[in-house]
């Protein structure tokens, strides 16, 4: 997956928002789609998707999906009707295989949606950081945050000291690199030696260190720089009443579709539409947030 | 009433016939700063970390640690979690978590503190500090000195009232151990928190105290303020004396009965040691002449030293011209990325058989970039290199080390691979014996590592791991390693790094019996002390470059910052006299 986000990418404000909120939306956008595999709702996702990809990654964003996102589909799209030929509506035949219009159209909301959740991964990508995912599961297992936090520091420290032991063992003559297959392993193997004992032997000044910060005293809190101020609680809000809307509406079925033996689709619902338009306003949501400080950013400048 | 009191305190490693701490008895106030310093396995640590529980180790034990006029083991460890603060000597070690302000709010977590609590705590601590700047940074990203004020600022989150330190500048540059020093006396003056810390670095720290403990196997020796314990330490012909500032040892070698220039006061720092001088002496005329003794008198001295003794007879002047150097610089640039910046720069060095060359500058100045130059580590991109008549670039696997390049490494755990020092050792002999189709008995391999041995003074430790042995003595093992591979050339990076005064003149004494042997020393070093008084030849590395160059006594005496505390200090009288007791021989041959 490319990067977009705070290297490269442009300042988010959806990013600012608390950590909750970030995975509420995400985890939103990415699952209605798949359990509702309803024509309009794809296309709205996919939309929404694309355009919030493309603000927050620009150019890059835009060739990955025109470079990656667009094959997928194409192929996600043309696999369902070369291969199922479910359907009553016989188009074509290909190699003596019926090609069917319902397996086409079935194959497209595939794709659709395929597309959709790889965008829409992309653009979780650059809001939610490791620090956010780790805060968030942290609070469900306090240890394990922890145990995250300790392992990130240690694997670059382990890194740097495997370099530091190869160069160290190379000034005296022993190179991990040149002599036969059996000189190589064992050279590497010292390397390795070294790196537990050392490993070993410096996690007892850790361990003190956690010990005389008293690690272990029952009642432990976790502690994280993010606070759910008022303009989260408005969000949460706003999230919370577009998303229940939406699901009971979906649910009690009145947006319902039949991709076999015959693509069917009921009309639209009054109580359908209110299912499209929460849906929407929920995917555009975040960038509809982004556009207003734009906006807002501007019309500062242009005052000053 | 004091806040920590200890009494009659014996303590004993298990499976050890020697106590570490025999009878121990002292009492610190509220407020005091407190500095602990002895000679390297005295016991400092084992005492410091009798004042809290967790840290305690096994052992037998006899009196008793008083705090805040309850039994120490009577305090809950949650009130000596945040009341008694602990700071260890390695910064990479003690930092736990991945995000500075993670760390910061460590203990306060341990403490079950509510979210908002810690948020100020944290704050504060951090506007103290002035760590706002890398509040959010990756603990990847901090230097040494910084990593060692963030362990600072961990624990004073928990606002201890008595912060404890385990020799915590050991690790750090001397600018940054001087800026460490500057945030303790801070905190003491600002919050009035008592700070007991154990140092060997004591240019810094002493000035700085209230009372100095003096440890020598296990017993307090001297107790009181700077000024009462080195006059203790002078009466007590103690060799501790020899560690302290040089203003103090050069006062104390002068003083007479009646002195009215301090009103008894020894002084400490350069200011207070130019201003006796210049009370006592200033009026006398400089003296010149005098210098030129000094000279004389250390050539004298030297030329136990194969390359003093042709130096003398300017054998080694025409050696320059006619003989090869082990190893020649000229117009060498280097930069880690084609994009990137020049971190060596039209860089000119030779070293030549027999000397002992030091490299001093500040950090980030390039040095250890340029040890890496010659070894091959870091290929320059313009220039010659002729390490031992290879160009270090073109070196493939081990061929440099093969020709008899050695390198040793600031950190000598990286070269550990075995469960004690002697089969560390037999190890490195076997291999070479072997490149070297060699055949050798076992026996002749165990006399070169016993011959070996006994050059880096490590016969001692052969039965111990290579880990259980101090600092300054892994250093003289890593060294014992690297001669079994029979070098020419040696690079040394920061070699004296977190040693004292005793295991530097020891490591000092072997540097020369090599060079006596004819080997080529290239050291880099902050170290200024030790170079100035040990070294052949000085330069001083600035912006990738060599700046100045010349014999540790011109060398010195021409910078005016960069220099000794001794020639900082008497500079006005004697601008080449280097060393306190240079500067104490002029003086007293002038009365």
């Amino acid at each position: 997956m490319i990067r977009i986000g705070r290297e490269g990418g442009r300042k988010s404000v959806f990013a600012g928002y608390h950590p909750l909120l970030n995975f509420m939306f995400f985890g939103y956008a990415v699952s209605v789609p798949i359990f509702f595999l309803h024509p309009l709702l794809l296309i709205i996702s996919l939309a929404s998707a694309l355009a919030y990809s493309i603000y927050l990654g620009g150019r890059k964003a835009a060739l990955f999906g025109l470079g990656f996102v667009l094959p997928v589909m194409l192929l996600a799209a043309a696999f369902n009707p070369l291969f199922f030929h479910r359907g009553e509506t016989i188009i074509y035949y290909f190699y003596y295989n019926p090609i069917t219009l319902e397996s086409i159209i079935y194959g497209l909301c595939n794709a659709t949606m395929i597309g959709s959740v790889i965008l829409w991964f992309t653009c979780y990508n650059a809001i939610m950081t490791s620090d956010k995912f780790i805060y968030l599961f942290g609070r469900l297992v306090p240890a394990m945050s922890l145990i995250i936090a300790m392992a990130l520091r240690l694997i670059p420290r382990y890194q740097a000291q495997v370099q530091r032991i190869v160069a160290a063992r190379r000034g005296i003559g022993f190179d991990v690199s040149t002599g036969g297959y059996l000189t190589r392993v064992r050279n590497g193997g010292e390397v390795l030696s070294v790196m537990v004992t050392w490993a070993l032997e410096n996690g007892i000044e850790t361990g003190d260190s956690m010990l005389a910060r008293g690690y272990g005293l029952p009642g432990r809190t976790a502690y994280s720089n993010y606070r759910f101020d008022s303009r989260d609680r408005l969000l949460l809000a706003s999230f919370l009443g577009l998303m229940t809307t939406d699901l009971f509406c979906l649910v009690t079925g009145t947006l319902s579709v039949q991709y076999y033996s015959r693509f069917m689709w009921e009309n639209i619902q009054p109580f359908a539409s209110i299912a499209l338009v929460c849906h929407a306003a929920v995917s555009f949501l975040p960038l509809a947030l982004e556009l207003r400080e734009d906006a807002l950013w501007r019309s500062l400048r242009s005052r000053i | 009433m004091a806040l920590i009191e200890v009494s009659n305190l014996s303590f004993t490693y298990p499976e050890r016939e020697r106590a570490a701490l025999v009878d121990v008895s002292l009492a610190i106030n509220s407020g005091d700063f407190v500095v602990l310093c002895g000679k390297s396995g005295c016991g400092k640590s084992t005492l410091l970390r009798h004042f809290k529980t967790v840290l305690t180790p096994f052992g037998r034990l006899t009196g008793a640690v008083y705090f805040d006029g309850r039994l120490l083991g009577d305090v809950s460890q949650r009130e000596q979690t945040s009341r008694i603060g602990f700071v260890l000597q390695s910064p990479e070690n003690q930092i736990v978590t991945d995000k500075v302000w993670h760390e910061l709010a460590f203990g306060l977590e341990s403490l079950g503190e509510k979210a908002p609590v810690i948020r100020r705590h944290v704050a504060e601590m951090a506007s103290f500090f002035g760590i706002q700047s890398w509040y959010e940074k990756t603990i990847y990203e901090l230097s040494g000195g910084q990593k060692q004020l963030l362990a600072l600022a961990a624990v004073l989150t928990m606002q201890p009232d008595v912060l404890i330190l385990d020799e915590p500048t050991a690790q750090l540059d001397p600018i940054a151990a001087e800026d460490f020093i500057v945030t303790l006396k801070k905190i003491n003056d600002e919050i009035g928190t008592t700070i007991i810390m154990s140092e060997h670095r004591l240019e810094g720290a002493l000035p700085r105290a209230d009372t100095v403990l003096v440890m020598e196997a296990g017993r307090i020796i001297s107790h009181g303020s700077p000024s009462v314990v080195a006059r203790d330490l002078q009466k007590q012909k103690d060799q501790m004396l020899s560690a302290m500032p040089a203003p103090m040892r050069v006062y104390l070698a002068l003083e007479k009965s009646g002195d009215r220039e301090t009103n008894g006061h020894v002084p400490q720092t350069v200011r207070e040691g130019r201003v006796f001088l210049e009370k006592r002496y200033g009026v006398m005329v400089r003296e010149t002449s005098r210098t030129q003794q000094l000279e004389e008198r250390e050539i004298v001295e030297k030329t136990g030293s194969r390359f003093w003794t042709r130096f003398l007879t300017g054998e080694l002047a025409k050696d320059r011209n006619s003989s090869t150097p082990l190893l020649a610089m000229k117009d060498v640039w280097f930069r880690y990325d084609r994009e990137g910046i020049d971190i060596i720069k039209d860089l000119a060095l030779q070293v030549f058989p027999g000397e002992f060359v030091c490299v001093v500058g500040g950090n980030g100045t390039g040095k250890s970039t340029m040890l890496g130059v010659v070894s091959g580590e870091n290929k320059h991109y313009r220039g010659q290199v002729s390490c031992l008549g290879l160009d270090p670039r073109k070196a493939i696997g081990n061929e440099l080390s093969d020709a008899g390049l050695a390198a040793l490494p600031q950190d000598p755990q990286t070269l550990f691979t075995r469960a004690t020092v002697f089969d560390n050792l037999i190890d490195v002999a076997k291999a070479y014996a072997k490149r070297r189709g060699e055949k050798r008995t076992p026996e002749q391999i165990e006399a070169e590592v016993l011959a070996t041995c006994e050059m880096t003074e490590t016969l001692d430790l052969i039965g111990f791991h290579p880990y259980d042995v101090s600092g300054g003595e892994q250093q003289r093992t890593g060294m014992a390693m690297a001669l079994l591979t029979r070098p020419q050339l040696l690079l040394l990076d920061e070699p004296t790094k977190g040693m004292d005064g005793f295991f530097k003149a020891k490591f000092a004494a072997i540097i020369k019996r090599l060079c006596t042997a004819g080997m080529g020393v290239l050291m880099v070093s902050h170290d200024v002390e030790f170079c100035a008084k040990f070294a052949d030849r000085c330069a001083l590395f600035f912006n990738g470059n060599i700046v100045s160059e010349g014999l540790p006594r011109t060398f010195f005496s021409g910078n005016s910052f960069y220099t000794t505390a001794a020639n900082r200090m008497a500079r006005f009288l004697f601008a080449e006299a280097i060393t306190a007791e240079e500067v104490v021989e002029l003086l007293e041959g002038m009365e």
